[in-house]
């Protein structure tokens, strides 16, 4: 038999295809929790309809994120209920929203908790409430479980996420350098959450450079301490340390005590937390309500919700501070307000992908990634046998502006996000493709306040914080880092305010 | 028939390359150290070529017959190597003598191969056309050889079958050479049956490889396998030799069928006899049923409640002749109720209460199974004691992983419980551990079922004595977030086994 030469190549290739083209499962999934286009119609003063009814409550809480829902917790807990919450999303929870599939309940933004220290007293108080604290032990179940956190690094792993292996003198010196520095200012007392509660004027010079202008005057040019540094700054702040205030920075490494145990998580996350406030406060959360106007008035303020004139006495606005200039009338424009964007994703996975030999931990980080890695809501599960699972992604997009990176939010479909993440993973897993059968991705273009330099002490943000008005502010951007402790915390003052006052004057 | 001359050269390069490549994968797998196995097979077969080269100029007549007879030697032997050295390894006591054997030979054989290729078609070319062709396919063969091998071969084809698929070559080889050369071949009939019948014996050589390394196995396992199963949680082995049986769990050692009774009297009759008219028991883990047929010699007990992961574990122990006659169809009473559950979210949900609780979990080797012994667990667990209850758990060897046994003492001790360690001889597993842990004060008992044949009363206090060299330690307690016990055990039994 004789087979021409173009025949042969023709079927020899046709072997190779066949050989190259290995059987993806087919992934689904989509763009989940948009809240884009709402914000786009405040932005763009889109008419609302006129109200058509009143409802009076003596206090409005607008946004039922971690900061609204700890006001009603508080308001709730000293014996008073004649509160709304009002949401704009059809889920209440924020910054701490979850998702739960057959699989696994799972986080669609924070996910843990830091062990609280003896300054975040209104976090300990709700942790007793919730029996996750109970005669000042942690109890053991919603402390995250070993293994935590693991980094890929020169194609191996390693324990924790500070680079530790592969390290010349050179880094292990600015390491060490930068540990003895951060132990210096740790003692100084100003670095607390709440930060209210230690920021002085001592270090306020630190607000006034980048916190990479400042690792630079301290000699850190290690490209491995650098990687580190802005992996902490992408992580708390969704920002690089060339966009982060050194002020903040060095909170992020002083703000917490270096012996202690945890952190505190949940198979959904900070959802955990949302679910139990809800059980609490659930019966006053309207979901789905967005407010559109506020208009102060002598005895209070007018809050307009859909079709709806929520007449109070006092408002607590817990929704993010920038949305204020949008829906407050004659409110003046906000300057010191940055906000951070990010995308998250949660991926199911039918089966565990290659790891390499390597047991799943928590917490997975890949050095050198441009996202932040991806978290496994099935760790803290107590089940021996785990086949499925879900994995949540995160990624903050902290190269180019804000503006920029709220615009490629915009632009790029959910193929593009799906294809980013899957060849993110692949560095390490590389049969992820054969293991995923979902990705949902959820867009935030204003997911988090960053604390740009000069932010931590900026004027506004101060006197936002002490306004004597019926109308205050609660979210945790006005602490200029946006974290669980500081939206409880500035939540749980703004309700204790509207409690003295009430009962003041009645 | 120069092209055709030249795919022989590389077909027969790719076979050397093979059959180096197999012997030195066999020997990492089989003996470990695999820089050293490489370099002393490589090192031993080029040297080995060597000597095949200089042995070629003694072959002076009769170049393309000896050249068949050549592939037919080494398609035998190359293709044959693989499974011939599994067998050596199983069966054996000289594995590194065959292997080096083998190298050698088959070195000696590819080495003569190019010298003779070169004369044969040296009078058909120039003699730099020659050395340019042959080398330049020999070297071909060899990057073919060398990417398939890992990339197809052993993933596919496994080590057995890719050494038999290469002989397969080798004598295809031969039996083409007989067709192109027939003009100046004598007796091409009795090469051509010759080549035919190599080709039949590696053909079924490959149709049967399974078989090859099923015997392998079951010598390595050193007893004959009854049974291997791979459920969707473990890998399951039963080996019998003479009267002795022997379970593997993902190649643990479970029990010995010659010794069991010891470690299972041992668990429950210290904590069980103890209980004041005990009626309803738990087992967690130990679907084998062997602690169940303990249990069973209570007779005032009503209700033993089984929870295994596994119901492929406990359906073999319920079913296969062999098991239901160790355990006495403990798992057919109808005292017992079996449950197949992951043992932590079972023991969080139910909301009964025992008087005797038994915790039997294979050690603690991973992160997963080390959850089952942390202070969460044991804090669950005694939420089901009874007033009078008890609560046993197997706790490692007290002896080979001294640390671990006071780890898991130390943490029944944190989950608020009064602990009381015991430990036993188990000759196929050594010194072997366990604690009772109770919410009240423990007395040994005074009386025991009859017909035991390891725990008496009079020998139960010695069993709560720890010589020096298992003495307590102070430990830290094993919890979730901390998991000390996993790198404990695996530190233990790394000291032990060095």
């Amino acid at each position: 038999m004789k087979v021409g030469r173009r025949k042969f190549l023709r079927a020899g290739s046709a072997a190779l295809v066949g050989l190259a083209l290995k059987t993806d499962r087919p992934i689904t999934g989509s763009f989940v929790n948009d809240s884009l286009q709402m914000g786009h119609l405040l932005r763009d003063r889109a008419a609302f309809p006129p109200a058509r009814r009143i409802e009076k409550f003596p206090v409005v809480i607008v946004g039922g994120g971690i900061a609204g829902l700890s006001a009603a917790w508080r308001l709730h807990k000293r014996g008073f209920t004649d509160f709304v919450v009002l949401e704009m999303n059809p889920q209440a929870g924020g910054n701490a929203r979850w998702g739960e599939n057959e699989i696994t309940a799972y986080p669609w933004a924070a996910h843990y908790v830091p062990v609280p220290g003896p300054k975040a007293a209104y976090v300990r108080e709700l942790f007793e409430d919730l029996g996750v604290l109970k005669n000042g032990q942690w109890e053991e179940r919603n402390l995250c479980f070993a293994p935590q956190e693991r980094l890929f690094l020169y194609g191996r792993w390693q324990d924790g996420l500070e680079p530790a292996i592969g390290l010349t003198q050179k880094d292990r010196d600015q390491f060490q350098h930068l540990e003895e520095l951060f132990a210096k200012f740790r003692a100084s007392g100003e670095f607390t959450i709440p930060l209210e509660l230690g920021r002085s004027s001592q270090y306020e010079d630190l607000d006034r450079l980048s916190f990479a202008d400042w690792l630079q005057q301290q000699g850190c040019d290690s490209r491995l301490v650098n990687w580190y540094m802005n992996y902490a700054c992408r992580d708390d702040y969704g920002a690089l340390a060339k966009d982060t205030s050194a002020w903040a920075g060095v909170h992020y490494f002083c703000s917490r005590e270096t012996e202690e145990k945890g952190p505190l998580t949940w198979p959904e996350g900070n959802g955990w937390i949302t679910r139990r406030l809800l059980e609490r406060v659930g019966e006053n959360v309207r979901i789905s309500q967005m407010v559109h106007r506020i208009a102060e008035t002598k005895r209070g303020a007018s809050v307009f919700a859909g079709d709806t004139e929520f007449q109070s006495e006092f408002v607590i606005f817990a929704a993010p501070t920038f949305l204020a200039p949008y829906l407050v009338e004659g409110f003046p424009r906000l300057r010191d307000f940055t906000y951070s964007s990010w995308l998250t994703a949660n991926l199911t996975l039918e089966r565990l992908p290659d790891s390499r030999g390597a047991e799943p931990t928590w917490d997975t980080v890949f050095l050198d990634s441009p996202t932040l890695g991806y978290v496994d809501a099935t760790h803290q599960s107590l089940r021996t046998h785990i086949e499925r699972t879900v994995w949540t992604f995160y990624w903050a997009l902290a190269d180019g502006t804000p503006a920029q990176n709220r615009q490629l939010l915009l632009d790029k479909d959910w193929n593009y996000w799906k294809e980013a993440i899957l060849h993110d993973l692949e560095r390490v897993h590389s049969d992820v493709r054969q293991c995923v059968s979902r990705i949902d991705v959820m867009r935030m273009g204003h997911a988090m306040i960053r604390p740009a330099v000069g932010s931590v002490f900026s004027a506004e943000r101060r006197r936002l914080t002490s306004r004597h008005t019926r109308l205050l502010f609660a979210n945790s951007d006005l602490s200029s880092i946006s974290i669980f402790e500081e939206a409880q915390y500035h939540g749980v003052l703004a309700a204790q305010t509207v409690l003295d006052n009430l009962h003041g004057h009645r | 028939m120069g092209i055709l001359l030249f795919i022989s050269v590389l077909l027969v390069a790719a076979c050397g390359l093979i059959y180096e490549l197999v012997a030195g994968t066999l020997a990492s797998y089989l003996v470990g150290d695999s820089v050293f196995q490489f370099s002393t097979i490589i090192g031993t077969y080029l040297f080995a070529m060597g000597i095949g080269s200089a042995l070629s100029r003694y072959l002076n007549r009769g170049l393309v017959y000896r050249f068949v007879w050549i592939e037919l030697l080494l398609g035998v032997i190359g293709g044959f190597s693989s499974a011939l050295l599994m067998m050596a390894f199983a069966f054996t006591q000289g594995f590194e003598l065959i292997l080096y054997a083998l190298v050698m030979v088959m070195g000696v054989l590819v080495g003569l191969e190019i010298p003779l290729l070169m004369r044969i078609v040296r009078d058909r070319y120039e003699f730099r056309d020659v050395i340019a062709h042959v080398l330049t396919f020999d070297y071909l063969g060899a990057l073919g050889a060398s990417l398939l091998f890992p990339i197809l071969l052993v993933p596919r084809l496994g080590l057995v079958r890719s050494a038999m698929l290469f002989g397969l070559v080798n004598a295809g080889v031969a039996l083409w050479t007989t067709y192109l050369f027939r003009a100046e071949l004598s007796g091409t009939r009795t090469l051509r049956v010759a080549c035919l019948v190599v080709l039949c014996a590696l053909g079924v050589g490959m149709a049967d490889a399974r078989r090859i390394t099923a015997t392998a196995e079951d010598n390595i396992y050193a007893d004959d396998i009854i049974l291997a199963r791979d459920t969707r949680y473990q890998h399951v082995v039963l080996t019998r030799f003479k009267d002795d049986l022997r379970l593997f769990l993902n190649s643990h050692l479970q029990f010995s069928s010659r010794d069991e009774y010891r470690y299972h009297e041992a668990l429950i009759h210290p904590g069980l006899a103890a209980v004041p008219a005990p009626r309803r028991v738990l087992v967690l883990g130990g679907g084998d049923g062997l602690a169940v047929r303990e249990i069973l010699k209570y007779p005032q007990i009503e209700s033993i409640t089984l929870v295994d992961l596994d119901p492929e574990m406990t359906k073999l122990f319920s079913t296969h002749p062999m098991l239901t006659k160790l355990n006495d169809q403990a798992l057919l009473s109808p005292r017992v109720h079996t449950t197949n559950a992951d043992a932590f979210p079972w023991v969080d949900s139910s909301t009964e209460s025992f008087d005797f609780i038994v915790i039997d979990f294979p050690d603690p080797t991973n992160y997963s199974l080390g959850k089952l012994y942390t202070t969460a667990f044991y804090r669950a667990a005694a939420r089901h004691l009874s007033a009078q209850g008890l609560m046993v758990v197997q706790s490692t060897s007290p002896m080979f992983a001294r640390d671990s046994f006071w780890c898991i003492a130390e943490t029944l001790k944190q989950a608020g419980l009064e602990t009381h360690p015991y430990h036993v001889y188990v000759p196929s597993f050594g010194e072997w551990g366990f604690v009772l842990a109770s919410t009240r004060e423990y007395t040994p008992p005074v009386s025991l079922p009859s017909g035991l044949r390891f725990i008496n009363v009079e020998g139960l206090s010695a069993l709560f004595q720890f010589p020096p060299d298992m003495a307590p330690l102070a430990m830290p307690p094993n919890q979730l977030n901390s998991q000390v016990l996993v790198r404990m055990y695996e530190n233990d039994w790394k000291d032990v086994s060095h």
